[in-house]
C-alpha cells in the first residue's frame, strides 16, 4: 500500500483524470512554453517526464481579472499558499523581491510558483504535501519488528499528512517532522538508496529486455533475407540444370524441392534456439522473484502403521484388472489424477493388513469395544504449518 | 504416503503405533467370535419373538399359540438367500465387485442389529444395494434402479434407507477380501520363482472362493487378508504357504500363525459357501408371512393400534405447540420469550417423521 502510494507520488504513475475534467475542452494538454525565465518545480510529471498543466477556457486571473478571452496565452501558476495568479501578475508583483500574496497576504517569492496540474487546488496541495512527506517518511515494513508497529507508523504518517493538508497545528506538526528526521536520518538515507537501487534494477531489466527484443527482430530479418536468397538461388539452379542436363525435368525439380525443404527445416530448428533463449530469460526472472521456498503442505500428520515394511511396490505387474487403465494412451481414465500404482499399493496393503490378528474366541471378548483399541479415538494431529 | 512424513516422530513409538486395519470401524465395531455371532442372533430372535407374541396377544388373545415363529438359524438362512440375490442383481446391473461385496456386508451387518421378522430382507436387500452404490462411488439414479426391478417402487428403497444406515452405525467403509486377493495376486509376482500361468488359474479359482466366502460369516470373524489367503490356499496351497513364509521369514517358527488361522476359514467356506436350498427357504418364507411383526403389517389391528398411538402422541404434541404459541401471542410477543419458546419448539422437530 505504502509502496504504491510512494510510486504515485513520485510521479511514475500517470493520473490523467485531473487534466481532462468535464470543463476542459481539450483532451490532451499541450506543453506550454513558459514566458517566464523561472524554472518551476512542482506539478506532476507524466510517463514521458513532461508536466501536464491544467488548462481551461474559463481561466481567469483572480488578481488582474484578465481571462483567456482577452489573453489567449494566459497561464496561471499556483503560489506556495495555493492561490492562482497569471504570469504577468507574478512578474509585476514579485520581480523586485519577496512580497505579500495579494489574496492572503503571505510573503511569497517568484521562485515558489508552480504550474497547476489539477483543477482542484486542494488536490494540488495534497499531492505536494504527500510527495514531501513520502520523501522522508520512507520506512518499510521490514524496518519494523511486527505488523502492529508498522501500522502505528503508517497511522502517524497519515496524521501528519492530514494536519499539513488541512493546516491543523502546523507548527507542532512541523516540529514532529523535524524530530522524526533527526531520529531517523540514517534510515531515511538508506531507504532512499534502496529505492534508487530498485529503480536502477528495473531500468537495467528493461534495457536488457529491449536489447533482447531487438536482437530477436534482427535475427528474424536475417533469416527472412536468407530464405529469400536461397529461394532465388534454388530457382536459378533448377533453370541451370534444366538447361545443361538431359535428365527428366520432373525428377530434377522434385529433387531440388526436397533439398529446399531440408534447408528450411534446418533453419526452423535454429530459430527455435532464439525462442528457447527468451524462455530461459523468463524462467530466470521467475526464479529471482520466488524468494520463499515452496514447501508442500501436509494437512494431517498421523501415527498409524500402514504396513510399509510388509511389501514392496514393483514398477510393473501382470495385472488383467488394471490393463485397460494402463493401455489407455490418451489418459482419459487417468484424467482425475488416478494412478494405477496407487490402486496397487492399496491392494498390497490390504493383502498384508491384519494378517496376524487372531480371531476372537468365546463369548466375552471385548475387542469390539472401541475403548479397547489404543489410540482408537484417532491420534490424528493437525499439522502446525 | 503420510507415513514418510510422520516417520521422524514415529521412529521412537513404532512399537505402539496402531495399524491401519485396527483403526477401521470394521475391526472396532464389526468383529465377532463365532460364539458371539450365535449368541447375538439368538438374543435378537428371542427378543423379537416375545415382542411379536405380545403384539399378537393384544391383537387377539390366544392367537399366538398357533403361530410357529422362526428360530435364529432360519432367519439366517433367509438372509443368506438374499445375499445370493444381491449377486444376481449386481450381475444384472453390471455393478463392480466392490458394490456387490459392500452391499452383502451391509445386509449381514443389518441383521446383526435387526431381525427378519421385523424387516423383510427383500426390501432391506434392495436398500442395502442402493446404499452401497452410493458409498462406493458408483451411483445410479433411483428411477433407473427401481425400474429394472419388478414390483418395486422408489419408496420401497428410500423408506428403509435411513434405518439401514442407522443400523450400520454409519460405518460405510468396508475392507474387502477381494481387494486383499488382488494384492496377493500382485505380491505373489514378487516371489523369486513365480510361475505366472499357474498363478492366473489359481487366482481365478481363489476369486471364486472369495465370492463363496461372502455367503458365510467369515468377514465378521476374520480379517479380509486372512480370508483372501485362505481362498488362495484353497486354490493353490503351496503358493499360499510360500508367500506366507516370505512374509514372515523367522527361522525359529516353522509355521507362521496365519497358516493356522486360515484352516478354519477354509472349512467354513467349503461348508457354508453355497447358496441355500430354495425349497427350505421357501418354507421359511411362507412361515415368515404368518409370524411377521403385526405392528409393521399394514391393516392389522396391532398396526392400526400403533398408528393410533402415534397419532395420539403427535396430536398431543401439536396441541402443546399450539398452546405455547397461543400463550406467546397473548403475552404480546409472537415468538414467545426466547428461552421458553426454544425449549417448547425443540421437541417438535420430529413431528412429521413418520
Amino acid at each position: 500500500m505504502s509502496n504504491r502510494a510512494n510510486g504515485w507520488l513520485r510521479g511514475t504513475i500517470v493520473r490523467k483524470s485531473g487534466v481532462s475534467t468535464a470543463s476542459s475542452t481539450r483532451t490532451s494538454t499541450p506543453q506550454i512554453q513558459s514566458t517566464s525565465t523561472t524554472v518551476f518545480g512542482g506539478g506532476v510529471k507524466d510517463a514521458s517526464g513532461r508536466t501536464s498543466e491544467y488548462f481551461s477556457m474559463e481561466d481567469q486571473c483572480p488578481v488582474c481579472k484578465s481571462d483567456r478571452y482577452l489573453n489567449p496565452k494566459l497561464r496561471l501558476l499556483v503560489s506556495a499558499c495555493y492561490h492562482k495568479m497569471c504570469e504577468s501578475c507574478i512578474d509585476r508583483l514579485f520581480t523586485l523581491g519577496p512580497a505579500p500574496c495579494p489574496i492572503c497576504g503571505k510573503i511569497l517569492r517568484k521562485l515558489a510558483f508552480t504550474p497547476q496540474t489539477f483543477e482542484d487546488l486542494g488536490v494540488e496541495k495534497e499531492v505536494a504535501v504527500r510527495r514531501r512527506i513520502a520523501k522522508e517518511f520512507n520506512k518499510r515494513r521490514e524496518d519494523f519488528p511486527d505488523l502492529h508497529a508498522y501500522n502505528d507508523y503508517l497511522e502517524e504518517v497519515e496524521d501528519i499528512t492530514f494536519n499539513l493538508i488541512n493546516d491543523i497545528d502546523v507548527a507542532e506538526t512541523e516540529a514532529r517532522i523535524v524530530q522524526y528526521r533527526q531520529e531517523n536520518a540514517a534510515l531515511i538515507e538508506l531507504n532512499i538508496q534502496r529505492e534508487e537501487q530498485y529503480a536502477q534494477y528495473l531500468k537495467e531489466q528493461e534495457d536488457f529486455e529491449r536489447q533482447e527484443r531487438e536482437q530477436r527482430a534482427a535475427e528474424l530479418r536475417r533469416a527472412e533475407e536468407e530464405e529469400r536468397e536461397e529461394r532465388e538461388k534454388g530457382r536459378r539452379e533448377i533453370i541451370d540444370k534444366l538447361e545443361t542436363s538431359d535428365k527428366d525435368a520432373i525428377k530434377l525439380v522434385a529433387r531440388s524441392r526436397l533439398e529446399a525443404m531440408r534447408r528450411a527445416s534446418a533453419r526452423s530448428t535454429s530459430s527455435g534456439n532464439v525462442l528457447q533463449s527468451s524462455s530461459r530469460l523468463l524462467r530466470s526472472r521467475a526464479a529471482q522473484s520466488t524468494v520463499v521456498p515452496d514447501v508442500p503442505h501436509v494437512p494431517l500428520q498421523d501415527n498409524w502403521y500402514a504396513y510399509e515394511d510388509m511389501f514392496t511396490l514393483r514398477d510393473n505387474y501382470d495385472d488383467p484388472a488394471s490393463e485397460a487403465v494402463r493401455r489407455d494412451r490418451e489418459g482419459i481414465m487417468r484424467a482425475g489424477g488416478y494412478r494405477v500404482e496407487q490402486a496397487w499399493e492399496r491392494a498390497l496393503r490390504c493383502a498384508v493388513a491384519g494378517l496376524e490378528i487372531m480371531p476372537l474366541e468365546g463369548l466375552h471378548s471385548t475387542a469390539s469395544d472401541p475403548a479397547a483399541v489404543p489410540g482408537a479415538g484417532g491420534d490424528v494431529v493437525m499439522a502446525s504449518a | 504416503m503420510t507415513a514418510d512424513i510422520a516417520s521422524p516422530a514415529a521412529e521412537s513409538s513404532t512399537a505402539v503405533r496402531t495399524t491401519l486395519y485396527e483403526a477401521s470401524t470394521q475391526y472396532r465395531h464389526w468383529r465377532y467370535s463365532l460364539e458371539q455371532l450365535a449368541h447375538t442372533r439368538a438374543a435378537l430372535n428371542t427378543a423379537a419373538v416375545s415382542a411379536i407374541q405380545e403384539a399378537f396377544e393384544s391383537d387377539e388373545p390366544g392367537s399366538s399359540s398357533s403361530v410357529s415363529f422362526l428360530n435364529a438359524d432360519e432367519e439366517h438362512l433367509l438372509v443368506k438367500l438374499y445375499v445370493g440375490k444381491i449377486s444376481q442383481l449386481c450381475g444384472h446391473f453390471r455393478f463392480p465387485e466392490e458394490v456387490e461385496a459392500t452391499a452383502v456386508t451391509y445386509l449381514k451387518r443389518f441383521y446383526l442389529k435387526n431381525t427378519v421378522m421385523d424387516w423383510h430382507p427383500k426390501n432391506v436387500m434392495l436398500t442395502a444395494l442402493f446404499l452401497a452404490t452410493k458409498t462406493t462411488n458408483h451411483p445410479i439414479s433411483l428411477e433407473a434402479y427401481t425400474s429394472h426391478i419388478p414390483k418395486t417402487a422408489p419408496s420401497d428403497v428410500l423408506d428403509l434407507e435411513f434405518l439401514v444406515a442407522q443400523s450400520l452405525g454409519f460405518d460405510f467403509a468396508v475392507w474387502h477380501a477381494h481387494r486383499s486377493l488382488w494384492g496377493l495376486w500382485l505380491d505373489v509376482q514378487s516371489l523369486p520363482d513365480a510361475p505366472l500361468d499357474d498363478l492366473r488359474a489359481s487366482y481365478d479359482t481363489a476369486l471364486k472362493y472369495v465370492r463363496a466366502s461372502r455367503l458365510t460369516d467369515a468377514e465378521l470373524v476374520y480379517t479380509p487378508s486372512q480370508i483372501a489367503l485362505a481362498c488362495l490356499s484353497l486354490a493353490s496351497p503351496s503358493l499360499a504357504s510360500t508367500w506366507v513364509r516370505s512374509k514372515f521369514p523367522d527361522p525359529e517358527i516353522t509355521d507362521p500363525p496365519v497358516l493356522g488361522v486360515i484352516e478354519p476359514i477354509k472349512t467354513l467356506i467349503l461348508a457354508d459357501g453355497s447358496p441355500p436350498e430354495v425349497e427350505a427357504v421357501r418354507e421359511v418364507d411362507r412361515r415368515l408371512k404368518l409370524c411377521k411383526n403385526p405392528e409393521k403389517v399394514v391393516g392389522s389391528k396391532a398396526y392400526l393400534k400403533k398408528r393410533e398411538e402415534e397419532e395420539r402422541k403427535a396430536d398431543e404434541k401439536r396441541r402443546r405447540k399450539a398452546d405455547v404459541i397461543k400463550r406467546a401471542m397473548e403475552d404480546g410477543d409472537p415468538f414467545g420469550s426466547e428461552l421458553a419458546g426454544r425449549t417448547a419448539l425443540d421437541d417438535d422437530d420430529d413431528d412429521d417423521e413418520d
